[in-house]
């Protein structure tokens, strides 16, 4: 029954393109507008969200013939706030620093729609292999995206780029980009964009 | 009831076989790497501290004592001697929080060994506005507390900021963080002083 379900290939795009949680699905708004003043921060929530995803895809996937469907969803939020905190700890322990400039938002990966949308959707319907893939997909799809979104708003916020300086000495720093209306505004270009690439009507 | 019992664990063996072994999965991890995460938290007071009083090392002198912050509430700081090369003490660190414009506001406060001037503040933690209320870090604003007098600060919108007395300068800008951090001098100064001296330890640092 295995070749019924999604093809590695198909995984894949859906990921990086066609499901992007933030592009396409628009999941996972809390940190994709929180921790993208910076590319680090961008860097280290979405390599933070790749563990967990894969970690409880694993586990579900392992797991799936043994859930009863009135305590799925119970099973799959344990499976995720384990890894979360495994996540934090180790953030805490060996990146102190890039721990306190994240603050709340680690822990809130637990919370985060990404992570229990593919335990649902994918992990808890098919096999260890794709599931992994999948998380990878969904993982990297959405960590490029908010390197892309920390990208733009560190460069106009303060002229650099992984504290390299990209702009010219003249330019004067956007402020506004560092604060929250920095991220809805360049968001939603990147969306704008993305529609109209897509041909997607409004 | 043995019926049910049978039921209940059929239904929720899954369940509760996970806990256990996710939640052991999180106490190894959190033994292994706890001493770690207590150290990195020593190093980063210990590295603030060395900020604010150079060349020294730095023993707890009181432990716990306690600040009332206003409305009912109250906090609990440890208080740190700096004691130079010659054995002398240079003065105290402690740490000091109160409300910020987002969020709370941590300091670590210095001040001189006979308690009368400030040595200066750096941010502990804090989730003051990008752009504004996060200046508090900034040089322009901490150097206004650097040799000032140890009683009562108040805040000005406009004056020299170069000039050290108890008159700050507020952040253009961000006045509600501004006013934060001097709130939080004034609430801890008088009553640190009043604790340690009530302590024996003497305003001279002896």
């Amino acid at each position: 029954m295995e070749n019924k379900g999604p093809t590695v290939a198909s995984v894949i795009t859906a990921g990086l393109w066609s499901e992007n949680p933030v592009l396409r699905l628009l999941l996972g708004m809390c940190p994709t507008l929180a921790v993208t003043t910076a590319v680090k921060p961008a860097l280290t929530m979405g390599l933070s969200v790749i563990f967990v995803l894969i970690c409880s895809n694993i586990v579900v996937s392992l797991m799936r013939n043994l859930l009863k469907p009135h305590l799925r969803i119970l099973m799959f939020t344990l499976a995720i706030a384990t890894f979360v905190t495994i996540a934090d700890l180790y953030l805490k322990a060996f990146l102190p620093e890039m721990s306190a400039t994240l603050g709340p938002y680690i822990p809130l990966i637990i919370v985060n729609c990404i992570i229990i949308c593919r335990a649902e959707a994918c992990a808890s319907k098919c096999g260890l292999f794709i599931s992994i893939v999948d998380a990878l997909a969904m993982g990297v799809g959405f960590t490029v995206v908010l390197c892309i979104l920390g990208a733009i708003r560190e460069l106009l916020a303060t002229g650099m780029v992984f504290d390299i300086m990209i702009m010219p000495k003249a330019f004067v720093p956007w402020a506004a980009m560092r604060m929250p209306v920095g991220a809805f505004i360049t968001l939603g270009l990147m969306l704008g964009l993305v529609n109209l690439v897509t041909g997607k009507k409004a | 009831m043995l019926k049910k019992v049978w039921l209940y664990i059929e239904q929720s063996w899954l369940l509760i076989v996970s806990s256990f072994i996710f939640g052991l999965l999180i106490a190894v991890t959190n033994t292994a790497w706890q001493p770690r995460i207590e150290q990195n938290k020593k190093d980063k007071l210990n590295n603030l501290m060395n900020v604010l009083i150079a060349d020294a090392e730095f023993e707890l002198a009181v432990p716990d004592v306690q600040v009332d912050l206003g409305r009912g509430k109250f906090a609990k700081s440890n208080v740190y001697k700096a004691i130079g090369p010659a054995g002398s003490c240079k003065g105290y660190c402690f740490g000091a929080e109160g409300a910020g414009f987002a969020d709370k506001i941590e300091l670590v406060i210095a001040v001189d060994a006979a308690f009368e001037k400030i040595e200066g503040y750096s941010v502990l933690s804090s989730n003051e506005t990008p752009g504004f209320g996060d200046q508090i870090v900034n040089d322009f604003y901490r150097q206004q507390f650097i040799g000032a007098p140890l009683g009562k600060l108040n805040l000005e919108k406009t004056g020299d900021d170069k000039k050290i007395d108890d008159e700050i300068v507020a952040i253009s800008g961000a006045t509600v963080s501004s006013t934060a951090v001097v709130n939080i001098f004034n609430n801890y100064l008088e009553q640190m002083k009043a604790k340690i001296t009530a302590e024996g330890i003497s305003a001279d640092g002896k």
